[in-house]
């Protein structure tokens, strides 16, 4: 609180010391919601594009996929909850489909494999659109309203978002770093051959790997419904990112992944006060190649080298 | 000479002759037809050229494409520049190939190969559908710039116009012969089996002497020129240039030319773009949504049964033939 005996001049640099704090934390969280969705569209491809060095190019599908699923359970009547619960699921279920249908007989063919993970991208789209019709789905967010920090207030749902991106991450590094599944997953990466000497069956450790990070792309998806248009060619947009995200980071740690969804969403956020959208985007984009260039081998692990 | 090098330049001389020929046959507005479906396919011919090759995959050609036709409308739109058909046809190839030069400077020397480099030009296309459409002062934002000129200029005192179906089918027509004849010259010779070894073994390659990021750079650069001339070709012919121009979708539909004509043919490319560009546009006419979903299918139903291209089904066929003979 300003002291009382505070002459006017005194009292204003007060005040716009207090706006600067405010844009500064909403500058902050704003950057934390994007940084969040980033994190968890990026961990699937961390792990599909890093680890199994499958390049999907259907993976903003499962984005798509999981936010239609947040629609359609709504457009019947269920809650958002309910809709946040399916989403993961139907990212789940394509993301399945999708790995036994044609991953699987293409892990020798990368570049077969960008087509034709690019083939059913544009399926799933066009199916979307023919079975939802044109046009942008309304997804209303389970809260309205901001919730109160001490310098501002902030959209309750955001802070949620922020909340259940973060948990769903530690869940993911407690389930790699604690679990037998976790430890089957980490050796076939360092070594397959050895993997299936030592009896893993790595065949189903990828389908399962890959169905694991559509479903969390699928719950990326559910939670940034409310806060998005929601269409079904909005995926692109996330994919594009999210393979930055794992191409600066770094593959190969949840360290690469934090640090180049921070780097890629935390630009974007800055920028975005200061120019278009899309301006903005391209200006990161165009970063992350320069990032690309100087560091090769990821921002987390160019130190490590 | 070898015996595939004859076949080539036979087949490449059937299509010659039934270029030639086409005129007698076709009215205007199927001509008109064939001629942007040629442009696309010299637009295919320049990624097969750098694909074929080099075994990489450029996910955003379309945006050379489009930064070929927008410096084309710019030039020719500006009344105060002269000789504005020619400047802007070698400002779009400079241009094309600037851009392709910094960014495959920064991609290659930096050893960005595979799937890394496929990634990083899909975002390429993506930068430049977006900076068309915000930097709108200039590029007319989504709706794009119409009313560009068809193409005239003067030489050796005849003056050319192109305003016209058949002299304009005819320019389009000799200089994708042109092109698609040196191109396939330039890769059958000595830089495409350098360019052979380092797709198969970069290191090898490099330990016999050759520079093996400077030799992708160039062809790289090579391959976005011509781009960046069919976009020139094509916004003239047209009238307008539009975002969609260096969009996702025509990067991606140009893969798909290559694919279903065959990688590495250089002429299966245009034979692969007419024919499914009429397809496209029969399949349009009664339904636009089926298109892309028809697009994705044929994209998985090539990589499952015809990795190939369509080229590839005759040679199928005859080794079945011969495996029958022998057989019996």
């Amino acid at each position: 609180m300003p002291p009382k005996a505070c002459s006017r001049a005194c009292a204003s640099a007060w005040q716009a010391r207090l706006d600067a704090m405010d844009f500064i934390v909403t500058t902050l969280l704003n950057a934390l919601t994007l940084i969040s969705i980033l994190m968890l569209v990026g961990l699937g491809l961390a792990i599909s594009f890093g680890l199994m060095n499958v390049t999907n190019l259907a993976h903003g599908e499962f984005v798509t996929v999981g936010a239609f699923a947040v629609y359609f359970v709504q457009s019947i009547g269920g809650s958002f909850w309910l809709g946040l619960l399916a989403a993961p699921i139907a990212g789940a279920v394509v993301g399945c489909i999708l790995e036994f249908a044609i991953i699987r007989h293409l892990y020798s063919r990368p570049v077969s494999t960008v087509l034709a993970t690019w083939g059913v991208s544009l399926i799933l789209q066009q199916g979307l659109e023919l079975t939802f019709g044109l046009g942008a789905k309304p997804v209303t967010p389970p809260i309205d309203g901001t919730f109160d920090l001490f310098f501002t207030a902030y959209p309750a749902y955001r802070l949620i978002l922020i909340g259940i991106a973060m948990a769903t991450l530690a869940g993911v590094v407690l389930l790699i770093n604690r679990t037998s599944f976790g430890l089957d997953i980490r050796t076939v990466i360092q070594n397959r051959e050895m993997a299936e000497g030592v009896g893993i069956n790595t065949r189903r450790t990828y389908a399962i790997a890959f169905t694991f990070g559509a479903a969390i792309a699928g719950l990326a998806g559910g939670l940034v419904a409310p806060l998005a248009i929601v269409l079904p060619q909005m995926g692109v947009n996330y994919l594009a990112n999210a393979f930055f995200v794992v191409i600066v980071g770094g593959v190969g740690s949840i360290g690469g992944l934090v640090a180049g969804s921070v780097f890629v969403g935390g630009l974007t956020s800055v920028l975005n006060y200061q120019i278009s959208p899309s301006l903005a985007q391209a200006i990161v984009l165009l970063a992350a190649i320069v990032a690309v260039r100087l560091r090769p081998n990821g921002l987390f692990n160019g130190a490590s080298r | 000479m070898i015996a595939r090098d004859r076949n080539w330049l036979l087949i490449f001389a059937v299509c010659v002759v039934l270029a030639v020929l086409y005129p007698l046959f076709a009215d205007g507005y199927q001509l008109t037809v064939i001629r942007d479906a040629l442009i696309f396919g010299l637009f295919a011919a320049s990624l097969d050229f750098f694909w074929g090759r080099t075994g990489i995959l450029c996910f955003g050609h379309a945006a050379f494409f489009g930064i070929g036709g927008y410096i084309m409308a710019l030039v020719t739109l500006n009344d105060a520049i002269p000789f504005g058909s020619l400047l802007g046809i070698a400002g779009a190839i400079a241009g094309a190939a600037f851009v392709a030069a910094i960014i495959g400077y920064f991609l290659f020397f930096g050893g960005i190969r595979g799937s890394y480099f496929t990634i990083v030009t899909l975002a390429m296309g993506v930068i430049c559908q977006q900076a068309a459409i915000s930097w709108s002062s200039v590029t007319g934002g989504d709706s794009g710039l119409i009313g560009i000129p068809p193409i005239a200029f003067d030489v050796g005192g005849m003056h050319v116009d192109l305003s016209q179906d058949l002299p304009s089918y005819i320019f389009v027509a000799s200089i994708v012969a042109v092109i698609v004849l040196a191109l396939w010259s330039i890769s059958r010779g000595r830089w495409g089996t350098v360019l052979t070894a380092i797709q198969d073994n970069e290191v090898r390659a490099a330990a016999l002497g050759h520079n093996a990021p400077l030799r992708l750079l160039v062809t790289f650069v090579l391959s976005a020129a011509i781009a960046g001339l069919a976009g020139a070709l094509y916004v003239c012919m047209a009238g307008l240039v539009a975002p969609d121009l260096s969009g996702l979708l025509l990067s991606t539909e140009v893969i798909v030319w290559v694919a279903v004509g065959g990688r590495g043919t250089l002429l299966g490319p245009v034979l692969g773009a007419i024919a499914i560009q009429r397809t496209q546009q029969t399949i349009s006419s009664f339904n636009p949504s089926l298109w892309p979903l028809l697009l994705g299918c044929v994209f998985v139903v090539i990589v499952f049964v015809l990795p190939d291209g369509i080229l590839s089904i005759y040679a199928r066929l005859k080794s079945l033939f011969k495996g029958r003979r022998q057989a019996q």
